[in-house]
């Protein structure tokens, strides 16, 4: 053995020690958020199916009974949560594609230099902060078929007047067009960030060889920002999937059902029927279904990303 | 967020108001917590030593909150405040404490007159035979006009005696173009037909006037059948002479429309008269000009609902003393008084009501009131008494609103809403 060398035995204890450090000072940077996420995450969605498989005792707000699939079947056998079920699918298929297209369009136009363009990003930022309620309930007065603006507005060029909450596909194009307002911003932001990291030499290439405006667009732009576009849909998809307040200060779910989207229904039969229970059975479907949903949009965004 | 049932004026004095009274037991400063919407002057209170601290809770949030307050090993709430359904869920997990029980008893003052208070209101309060809660805000569901608009209309004022015939053959009349534009700007009617669990409660005035109800003997839902879908038919026949929108409208949007003198008649709880007829702050509206009644004449009698608040006393509190002579003064024929002039509450003593009026506005509110009460006893006219009654209200919101957004025929819309209440009930 030359010296100075650890022995195999040494070096091997050595490398496992390193090892073993490494692994502790891994562990005790996760482990705060680990910590967090037990408390504010885990407990509650443990908490949430511990009550959906029992029967729930008001006098300790907690579970009490085991009664199996009870609260499941008597959640399945009520037309209302699958109803809530269909009027979210409307509005998700609406307003995502709505958002992802016009985010980025606008961004696309947005894209050139010119002056104030960062006071006018700045201002895009608004509706964002606005709280949900708040652009519910002023949106509401500016729908109101009776005293609001827009009819107003419309007037002008000869629509309306438009019963924006009591014509069923109206009420949910005013929850699509407040969720709009509210989020295109944010699909703009992360579009034209996007859009400024792209290569400039591709598109000095494509004006070299007398691409228009158009082809720019479509064969240049669009397949470099696809994998952007499915990312922007997959978290845009996260937040839309949780719509509640707005629809709660606009429409108030109604007329009728029209816009009872699930968490509202969910909402309403907890804090309002007091049927926890139930609530909890319904709340733990809901989350399957988007953790079924929310893989597949990302499976589907990876091979968009191998695509192009 | 919705405050539906509490007035304009209330939120003003709600969010924190301290009034002061006296510890029953002794002079030593307490404090007590109450859950919303009592609003009383400290200057009009006569006893110094107990501080009364108010929390304003929305509507729609007061009963989870009140109920998970009430559950805690350590319920920050000595007074709840309670709506005209809540008091079976409430006593059903020991919340409220028994007044006429022996402990609270041995502290009422001698001269607390339990028979002076009408019964309707007072019934509000109890349940299985006990008595949990006194009445504080005695609201019935009214129908107030516009005499100006019937008057401009060329039609008689309406009385207490006319009929659902006959206010629909007044409503063609009322619907108008005043200022000749071609489109019609003031319209006969707005009330509740929104999605919500207040909604029901119109359609429910016209059920019991027609002489059908809720529930049979028994605790059966006994409303999908021909009276039931006739006064479905007959709410939604309203939205053919109601603004534009008001599909949408509650209890709000129907405040707003009449306060404006949009709408000739409009159904809503009788303590927002101060507000509508009566403060110019909130209302273009004056008191010659708005008149209150029970609502129109159905097949059986007029209708009307009970909307009472009543407040009771946590079971855990540790402020028995402080929390009841709180509530006996509120409920005196003084508190009575202060509570309606200042805010336009109505009382629900027979006394006070029969009494001369703190204010010159109140005597023909007063003297409607009584009819609202004897009208709503005789018709049986209140939501469900169940422990389950907000699940049931629910189902009835949801499914009254899918009748009147004609997405289901009336039939089909009760037909639901009974199995389900059935099944809720159970």
């Amino acid at each position: 053995m030359e010296p100075g060398k650890p022995s195999g035995n040494g070096s091997v204890r050595v490398a496992r020690e390193r090892q073993l450090g490494d692994l502790l000072v891994r562990w005790s940077f996760m482990a705060p958020a680990i910590v967090l996420l037990l408390v504010l995450l885990a407990y509650p969605i443990f908490y949430t199916i511990d009550i959906s498989f029992s029967r729930f005792d008001i006098a300790t707000f907690g579970a009490g009974a085991w009664v199996g699939w009870d609260n499941y079947r008597e959640v399945m056998s009520d037309y209302r949560f699958w109803e809530s079920l269909k009027v979210t699918m409307i509005y998700l298929a609406f307003a995502l594609p709505i958002q992802v297209v016009v985010g980025f369009g606008i961004a696309y136009l947005i894209n050139a230099e010119w002056a104030g363009r960062g006071i006018i990003r700045a201002l895009f930022i608004i509706p964002m902060v606005v709280a949900p309620v708040v652009a519910g309930g002023m949106w509401r007065m500016i729908l109101d078929p009776l005293w609001g603006l827009m009819n107003y507005w419309l007037g002008f060029i000869g629509i309306g007047p438009l019963d924006w909450f009591g014509d069923p596909n109206l009420a949910m194009a005013a929850v699509i067009i407040i969720d709009t307002w509210r989020w295109t911003p944010f699909i703009v932001l992360i579009a034209t960030a996007a859009m400024l990291a792209l290569p400039k030499d591709v598109f000095e290439a494509a004006r070299i060889d007398g691409c228009n405006w158009w082809s720019t667009l479509w064969s240049v732009a669009v397949p470099l920002l696809v994998p952007v576009i499915a990312a922007t849909f997959v978290i845009r998809w996260l937040g839309a999937v949780k719509m509640f307040d707005i629809v709660l200060a606009a429409t108030y779910g109604g007329p009728g059902k029209a816009t009872n989207v699930v968490n509202l229904f969910i909402y309403e039969e907890a804090f309002r029927s007091l049927r926890f229970a139930e609530s909890a059975a319904m709340a733990v479907i809901v989350l399957i279904l988007t953790m079924v949903l929310t893989g597949l949009f990302l499976r589907a965004s990876r091979k968009l990303e191998e695509l192009f | 967020m919705k405050w539906e049932t509490f007035d304009a004026l209330l939120f003003d004095v709600l969010d924190e108001y301290e009034a002061a009274v006296r510890d029953g037991a002794n002079d030593e400063e307490a404090k007590i917590r109450c859950a919303a919407l009592l609003a009383v002057h400290r200057d009009d209170l006569p006893y110094p030593n107990v501080n009364v601290v108010f929390d304003g809770v929305p509507y729609t949030e007061l009963l989870a909150k009140m109920m998970l307050d009430a559950t805690s090993p350590d319920p920050e709430y000595d007074v709840l405040l309670v709506d005209d359904p809540w008091v079976p869920q409430l006593a059903g997990i020991g919340a409220l404490v028994d007044l006429k029980g022996p402990e609270v008893s041995a502290i009422t003052d001698e001269g607390y007159d339990w028979a002076d208070f009408n019964a309707a209101p007072l019934a509000a309060g109890e349940w299985q035979g006990v008595q949990y809660a006194v009445p504080v805000r005695s609201n019935m569901l009214l129908r107030f006009y516009n005499r100006t608009l019937y008057e401009q209309a060329g039609l008689p004022e309406p009385t207490p005696a006319q009929t659902w015939d006959e206010f629909f053959s007044d409503a063609e009349k009322l619907v108008r173009d005043t200022d000749g534009d071609g489109k019609d700007d003031v319209w006969a009617i707005d009330t509740y037909f929104v999605r919500e669990p207040l909604t029901p409660t119109i359609w429910q005035s016209i059920l019991n006037a027609n002489g059908g109800s809720l529930l049979d003997d028994s605790g059966v839902p006994a409303f999908a059948n021909e009276i039931g879908a006739k006064s479905l038919e007959t709410h939604k026949r309203m939205l053919d002479y109601a603004p534009p929108g008001a599909l949408g409208h509650g209890f709000s949007e129907s405040l707003q429309a009449f306060r404006q003198g949009l709408v000739a008649n409009m159904f809503n709880w009788g303590s927002v008269y101060k507000s509508t007829a009566v403060d110019p702050k909130s209302t273009t509206l004056t008191v010659d000009e708005v008149g209150i009644q029970v609502l129109p004449v159905g097949d059986v009698q007029a209708g009307a609902h009970r909307g009472i608040w009543i407040a009771g006393i946590s079971s855990k509190t540790d402020e028995l003393n402080a929390s009841w002579a709180f509530l006996q003064w509120l409920t005196s024929k003084e508190g009575e008084s202060i509570n309606a002039s200042l805010v336009g509450s109505f009382p629900a003593r027979k006394s006070t009501l029969s009494g001369e009026p703190a204010e010159p506005w109140l005597g023909p509110v007063y003297e409607t009131l009584q009819n609202a009460y004897e009208v709503a006893g005789e018709g049986h006219m209140w939501r469900i008494r169940s422990p389950k009654s907000d699940a049931a209200q629910q189902i009835l919101a949801d499914e009254i609103a899918r009748g009147l957004a004609g997405q289901a025929s009336p039939d089909e819309a009760l037909g639901v809403a009974a199995k389900k209440i059935e099944r809720a009930l159970k």
